[in-house]
Order: C-alpha cells, then structure tokens, then sequence
C-alpha cells in the first residue's frame, strides 16, 4: 500500500502491525543449517555495520501474513465482475501441472535437445492458439497483454519500413480502447489517433475514413469492444484501413467471448495478441507473470519476437528446436516468455478441447446477458443491444444523486468485488460488469439481490452508500489526496538505509 | 517504485510541503458576487441584459441568478461538510442581493461585507467589490452571472486570483463557468480542499449591441485561472493519471514544436487563446494572447498581425502552419475571437495548414467544434469530412466533429 488517509493508516495499524512493529531484538524464525561449504567473507568495502531486518519469531510470520492474507479478496473467495479483466476461476489443475517437477525444475539455459517435451508443449499451444486466432503464426513471448500490443506494433512498424513506407506512423485507435493502446503506441515511436464510437457504441466510420490517409500504419480494434458490444461493421472497418495500406490488429482481451465461436483471421485482422491471464484461466492476481502471445498473418510472421519452437532439421525428424524468425523484431522477453503461464493455458485448453472453448465463449455471452436483462430496469444502459461477455449500464438510481463509485464501495460490504468503474471512458459514471461463464446461476441472482438493495437504500439512506464501505479493515479512501501527496516513509522503519522504503 | 529514503520523523509531521498551501487553502479567503439581474433578458428574447434590464423589467423578466446561486451555494454547504479535507472557507461579499443574502441563507459560515450596493446596483458594485477581493487576497473569486459578468470580474483579477462563475447568464461562452450551479459547487470544494489545480480559461463576450442587431460578434477579452475540471478521463484515472492542465499543454507544446522543428523553413502562426499561449511557452517564444503572431525558425516575426500584414507575409512564405484551439465554451476553431484571420488568408493556408490543439479537458466541455470565417464555401471545404483532427497530448491525436 503506497498511500493512506492518516486517520485510515492508522486504524490499519493499530490492528495490523508491521512487521517491523512486531520486531523484537534476538528474535528468530529460522536456524540455518551448519554450511558444509567454506566461508568467504564479504570484502570490507562491501559490508555494512547494520541492516535492519525485522527480527521475530516464526508465528509472529505465520500469523502477520494470515492475517493479510485473510484481507485479500480472490475470485477464490468471492464473486469477482471485473469488467474487462475475465476474473474467472483458475482451476487447481493448471497449478497441479505448472509444479510437475519436469516443468518446475527445467532450466531456462538446458539445451533443446535435452527438453523437447517442454519445447512440444510450447509449439502445441502455438499451435492453439493461431488457430483460434485464424492466423498462421505465434510467439509466446510477450508478457502481458500491452507487451503484446507493444509487440504488435513493433512488428507493424518494421513491417512497412521493410516496404520502403517507414513514414506510415499513425495508429488509429478508437475512444472505446483500453488505454493501454495509445500508451503502446506512443512507446513504439508512434502517434495514436483517437477515433470516436457512433451512437450504437460501434466505430464510427465517417470518423474512420476521415483518418485514414497515407500516414497510416494501422488500427487497433478491440472486438468485441469495451462495451461489450460487438463491432457490427467490422468488416467494413478493416477493409478501409486495408485499402490505404494498413494494418489491421486486434486487442484479444475480450477473446473470452469469441474462443472457438470467431476466429479474428476471418475478420481480416493481421495480427492480434491473446491474454493468457484472462481467456484461458491463468492468475493474473496482484500484478503476478502474465502472458500476452502474438499471432500474426503468415507474411507477417517473420517479424515475429524469438525465439518460437519449431520442427527443424528434416520434415518428421520430430526434433524441435527454438528458431529466431528471419526478420525478428527481436527479443521481447528472457527466455521463453513466462513459460509457467504458458503451460497452465495449454493445460486449460487441452481439458477443454475444441468444443468446451466454444462452450466456455457461449456460457460467458449467456451470463452477461442474464445480467443485462435483469439491470436493464435499474440502471441507464447508454448503448443497449445485445451484449457479449460483459455489459456496461450508468451506475445512476433513480431518486438518488449517489454514484457509480458508491455503488461500488457498497458492494465492498455484500462481499462482492466491485466492477470496474469510470471506463470505458465514453460512458458517463460506468459501471462493466463481466460475470465469465464460472459463475453460478446463483451467484449472479445474489449479485443482483446486492444491487437491488443498494439501489432501495441509495434513495432510503444516500449517506450509507457514501461513507462505504463499512465493513472492510479500511474504510473508503482520499484516492486523489493519495495520488497528489503520497505519504511513502514509514516511521516505524525511519533511519535504516532505505531497506523499508514502500 | 523508487526507493525514497525515509525521513526519521516522518509520521510525526505528516502532512507533506505541499500541503503546507492546502492548509491555507481550507481556511482561505474567498469571495462571492452575485449580479442579481444576470440572465434577465434571455427570458423575455433579449440576448443579454447589458444596458436593457428597464426594458427586461418592462416585459416581465424575473431575475434568474438568484435561484441559481442558491443551488450552487446549497450544494456547496454540502461539499464542504462532506469532503475528507473539511474545508472551513471564511467569505468576503457585497451586500443584500448581491451576495450577503444568499450566503446566509445557506449558513456557509462567517463573511464580512466590503461593499454595499445601492438597491439598484450595476457593474460598478460588481468591480467595486472585486476591487476589493483582490486587495483583500482572496484565494478565489466565486461569481454569479454570465459573460458580462466574467468580463467584468476578469477586467479586475485578470490571471492573479482563480476565478469560477456559478452560470446564469444569457450568454456563457467564456471557459470559467461550471456546467451547473451544482458542478460549480463541487468544483470550488474540490479546489479548497487542494483536490484539483488551476486552467487557463478564456473569458469572452459578444458585442451586445451587435449582437441584438442580428450579428455575432464574440470577442476574447481576458484570459484568467479558474479551477481545472479535469475531464472524464483524467477524472477515471486520477489514481494513475493525476496530470495537471499544465502538464497537458506542455505535452501539447512538446508535439508541435516536433513538428516544427522537422518543418524548419515554414512560417508558424500562432492564433489566439490560453491553449495556443501554452505552445508558444513551449516554442519559446512570446505569445499576443488576443491576438495573431508569426513565428519563423524559433523567432516571432511578426506580433499582434492584422489581416494585411498577414496576407504579406504568407506572400513571402508560401509554406504556413496555423495553430489554433477551440475558444470558449463554444468551441470556435475559427471565426469568434481571431477576426484577423481573413477568409482569403485561412483559404491560402488550406486545411492541411491547421494544427488544432485542445486539452481533453477542454474538448470535454464542448459538443463539437465549429469554423464560421465568414465564407460559407471556404467553412465547408475546411469541416472536409466533419472531422477535424486535434492534438490532445503529446503524439496523441483525436478526430472531433466539426460543424
Ligand atoms: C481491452 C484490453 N486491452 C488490453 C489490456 C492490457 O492487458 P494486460 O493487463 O495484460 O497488459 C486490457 C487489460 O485489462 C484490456 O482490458
């Protein structure tokens, strides 16, 4: 926690101290073992006289970190709608497989040779995962879904200066985006261009043609969109950006909706990333490894980053090897991406199969909209059809003047997660609500019970809903006091070289 | 996250330097003006109330302002009591109607009249008692009224003390009003409790007399602080994107002069407005506010240019940039405030000479933006597609509908 309100820190403290608090001298929670190999010690200049490191017993570990432990709140412990985050269950047989010693115990450095049923894995999902993209090649290197953007429009950008229009530099980027698009962009040496969304939540194609020139380079098109909705003229955005030479990719965050059922290649997408994190059920709690691999188009596959598995040698040798691809945008990530990520999505997708993706995508559409048509009456739905995986509605009530974030912090007592609030950025006072296809029939009634009695008492009782939450170890917090003037010292650690910095 | 060496007694003094200017800000000084007969005239089909209220009076207007500072002002009690920051602002009026009554009524804490009005006061009440304000050092002016009124409150504060208008006038093109008495309210609460900083806003009026002989003739008089909303965006992301108007702009400048430096044998002119202004600070050069300048290689050469001096010098240097930004609350590009740029002029710059600027902040507040030079052929050819591109950051671009 970087900042906290005074009064709220130390509520925080008084019934959770630091470790440093806890600290008590001579303290120890652990006996090293007699070192059976020769001491050296530390040459002089290299040795400090102090180091304050919090002394304390085992138990005083055990129970410091039970207790923050039991403050965390997972999609293990509880409904979690994060609007464009597919919060949904990591089954424990992904984690099963990511410890197999065989997996857990490879070295990065071992050669090929000696680890092919690892490097088999990798190209299977490869394999995977272009398919399900419609698209011929993949790199499982980058790390997160902007990595991938990143590496999408490095790849972009190579790819035209290798046909002699270095100069195309602008992306076009519709306002509905995550706002990683333009900051990728804008790190890739580009100009983002935003473009705004028509009444129906889609592109809007006038706004398209009017920025589409010889400078582009290409757009990035998240379909379906952060509304949730489904772009219905996407083809006809495609074929304009391809008619003046650009490239077409695709933000694969919202894939949990179209796995198995749309493949982005029959769209006309040239290239696109998936997030492993989200659509095929590997964590992406407290900010942990994910994964964002790329697919691309086959003319487009060289400049893939390395290294990608492939067959090498003669057809059927049946030995596989890591290969850079022959124009390589280059390395992206060390080693082989965040490999323990990959092998729990390619765990996720061999249960599953085929089929079971399909019905994954439909159960998380069916679920969005069993919730849409049941908020339809409470709240304000700014662009109301048919919904995909999540749907976004205007956290307003009738007869109140509470807002989105009320709602939300109030949902903080029902023991529900909030949705994701304030985006997509074109809908005033959003709310995004992504169930996924996890979630219970009666899950998703007790959601919508909380939001019917948050809604009774933000006419009833406005002030419970702006003072919530009230039941969370810390009550609601001076987020942009916190922003603008951040308390970063602890004094409990005050004077110790900087080894309790926050 | 950086490492950031602890300072030992951090906790017992926690409130950061940069709170030391909140502090003041909680208890601060601020004034409230009221100008009971803005937005008379709108009512009975006058636009504007300037120099007409007896002929308003006559045709049944009944003041509007009033009622709306009683909204901002309720609101305002409200913000104030709900804001972790607990803002306890002490207030300086005028008397009865134009202040003083409202501010009790609403029970917003101890004020001390400085000027009392005649029972039927004008704009002199209305500077007299700015007048007295600023000598006072208020942290911020909170007026009621409209164009006339900003003119008026602007003409004394110009960019030393913040000013926010509660909107009630007839006509509200300035860039210092809050979209309704209560977002007005929660602005200024905002404000006092060190929540959000300062814009550059435009303060502009319509010749009024022009203007009830059917012709529009708006006219950029002042530019003045007032507190930064800061649009939907920056509001969504405060935690991670907690930029300030000047920040903004400076990432403006920093794209234009991009251009500028890769284009180096092409004239710049540099129109007018507080977002232009701010491109200038970043080329380096000084910057006519109200006015047209032209700038080659780094230099100005040319300052306040009117439409011939223009003329001559695009006569010179064929290759132009025009930068301007939406003025006002009506979004104006072109045709309100920068009458220098001729219709001739803009049509040998063409559209690919524009370099629009605006702020999110900015375009948040307008539904579009408009080009009115006053040649219906020449408007047309520049809307183009009805889509202008503006830059809004640095390296980012956004297509906004033009009318
Ligand atoms: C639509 C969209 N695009 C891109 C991203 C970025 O993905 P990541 O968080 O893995 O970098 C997200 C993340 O939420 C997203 O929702």
């Amino acid at each position: 926690m970087s900042a906290v309100d005074e009064r709220d820190g130390r509520a925080h403290r008084a019934d959770s101290p630091t470790l440093y608090e806890r600290s008590r001298p001579g303290r120890r929670a652990c006996a090293l073992p007699a070192s059976d190999v020769p001491a050296t010690p530390l040459p002089a200049e290299l040795a400090r006289e102090t180091l304050r490191l919090p002394e304390l017993a085992q138990l005083d570990v055990v129970r410091h970190y039970t207790a923050l432990a039991h403050r965390n709140f997972g999609v293990d412990s509880g409904f979690y709608p994060l609007g464009s985050c597919t919060m949904k269950y990591n089954p424990r047989l992904g984690e099963e497989v990511a410890r197999l010693a065989g997996f857990a115990e490879a070295h990065p450095l071992a050669d090929a040779e000696h680890v092919q049923p690892l490097l088999g894995v990798m190209l299977d999902l490869q394999r995977w995962l272009a398919e399900l993209a419609g698209l011929s090649a993949v790199s499982l290197q980058p790390a997160a879904g902007a990595h991938g953007e990143l590496t999408a429009l490095l790849m972009m950008r190579a790819y035209h200066a290798d046909r002699g229009e270095g100069a195309r530099n602008r992306v076009l980027i519709p306002d509905s985006a995550h706002g990683t698009n333009p900051a990728s962009t804008t790190m890739a040496g580009m100009i983002a261009v935003e473009i705004p969304s028509d009444p129906r939540g889609n592109v809007d194609l006038g706004a398209l043609r009017a920025a589409c020139d010889e400078r582009v380079a290409g757009l990035m098109i998240t379909n379906p969109n952060t509304l949730g909705l489904f772009e219905e003229q996407i083809e006809a955005v495609v074929e304009t950006v391809h008619r003046h030479g650009g490239l077409v990719y695709g933000d694969g965050a919202n894939m949990n909706a179209l796995a198995g059922v749309v493949r982005p290649g029959d769209l006309g997408i040239d290239l696109m990333h998936f997030n492993l994190h989200k659509t095929f059920a590997t964590p992406h709690g407290g900010g942990g490894p994910g994964s964002g691999p790329v697919a691309a188009r086959s003319d487009l596959a060289d400049y893939l980053p390395g290294p990608v598995v492939a067959r090498s040698g003669e057809v059927g040798a049946g030995v596989l090897a890591l290969v850079e691809p022959r124009r390589s945008i280059g390395r992206m990530c060390a080693f082989h991406g965040n490999f323990g990520m990959l092998l729990r999505a390619w765990a996720y997708l061999r249960v599953l199969g085929g089929d079971g993706l399909r019905r994954m995508a439909e159960h998380a559409v069916l679920n969005a909209n069993y919730l849409l048509a049941r908020l339809r009456g409470r709240f304000p739905v700014p662009y109301d059809r048919s919904c995909m995986h999540e749907l976004v509605c205007e956290g307003r009530i009738e007869g109140s003047d509470v807002r989105a974030l009320d709602i939300c912090k109030r949902l903080l007592d029902h023991g529900i997660h909030p949705p994701t609030n304030y985006f997509p950025l074109i809908v005033h006072e959003a709310l995004m609500i992504e169930p996924t296809e996890t979630e219970s029939r009666e899950t998703l009634d007790a959601f919508l019970a909380a939001l019917g009695a948050i809604c009774d008492e933000a006419v009833r009782s406005p002030e419970r809903l702006r003072e919530a939450p009230h039941t969370t170890p810390v009550g609601r917090l001076d987020e942009v006091r916190a922003a603008r003037h951040p308390v970063l010292v602890d004094a409990a650690v005050g004077g110790g070289g900087g080894t309790g910095a926050r | 996250m950086t490492a950031i060496k602890p300072a030992p007694a951090a906790r017992a003094q926690p409130v950061p330097m940069a709170c030391a200017q909140d502090e003041r800000k909680q208890s601060a000084l601020v004034g409230f003006v009221l100008n009971p007969i803005a937005g008379m005239g709108g009512r009975v089909g006058l636009k504007g109330t300037d120099g007409v209220v007896e002929e308003a009076r006559a045709r049944g207007a009944r003041p509007v302002s009033p009622e709306r500072a009683a909204r901002c002002l309720a609101a305002l009690a409200q913000a104030l009591a709900a804001s972790p920051a607990k803002p306890t602002p002490r207030w300086l009026v005028a008397g009865g109607a134009m202040g003083a009554d409202a501010l009790r009524a609403h029970r917003l804490g101890p004020f001390e009249v400085v000027h009392q009005p005649p029972p039927e006061p004008t704009r002199e009440d209305t500077l007299q008692t700015v007048r007295r304000f600023v000598e006072r050092s208020v942290a911020l002016v909170l007026f009621c009224g409209g164009d006339g009124t900003a003119r008026d409150v602007c003409s004394i504060t110009g960019t030393a003390v913040p000013i926010i208008g509660i909107p009630a006038g007839v006509k509200m093109y300035s860039g210092v009003f809050g979209v309704s008495p209560t977002r007005t309210a929660a602005l200024v609460a905002e404000y006092l409790a060190g929540s959000i900083g300062l814009a550059d806003a435009e303060v502009l009026d319509l010749d009024e007399d022009a203007y009830r002989a059917g012709r529009w003739e708006a006219r950029l008089f002042h530019a003045a602080r007032t507190p930064f909303e800061p649009s939907l965006t920056q509001r969504a992301k405060v935690m991670s994107d907690a930029r300030s108007d000047a920040e903004v702009t400076a990432a403006i400048a920093a794209d234009v002069r991009e251009t500028v430096q890769a284009a180096p044998d092409t004239l710049l002119l540099l129109g007018a407005g507080t977002t232009v202004r701010a491109v200038a600070e970043g080329l380096g050069v000084e910057h006519t506010l109200l006015g047209v300048d032209a700038v080659l290689a780094g230099r100005v050469v040319g300052r306040d240019l009117d439409a011939d001096r223009l003329a001559a010098l695009l006569e010179r240097h064929p290759r132009c940039l025009l930068v301007l930004s939406p003025i006002g609350a009506q979004g104006f590009v072109l045709g309100r405030g920068n009458a220098q740029l001729a219709p001739e002029i803009v049509a040998r710059i063409g559209r690919g000479g524009l370099v629009v600027v605006a702020t999110p902040a900015k375009l948040a507040r307008t539904r579009c933006l408009r080009i009115d030079t006053g040649d219906p052929a020449l408007d047309a050819a520049l809307v183009g597609d009805g889509f202008l591109e503006v830059r809004v950051g640095y390296h980012r671009r956004r297509m906004v509908r033009v009318e």
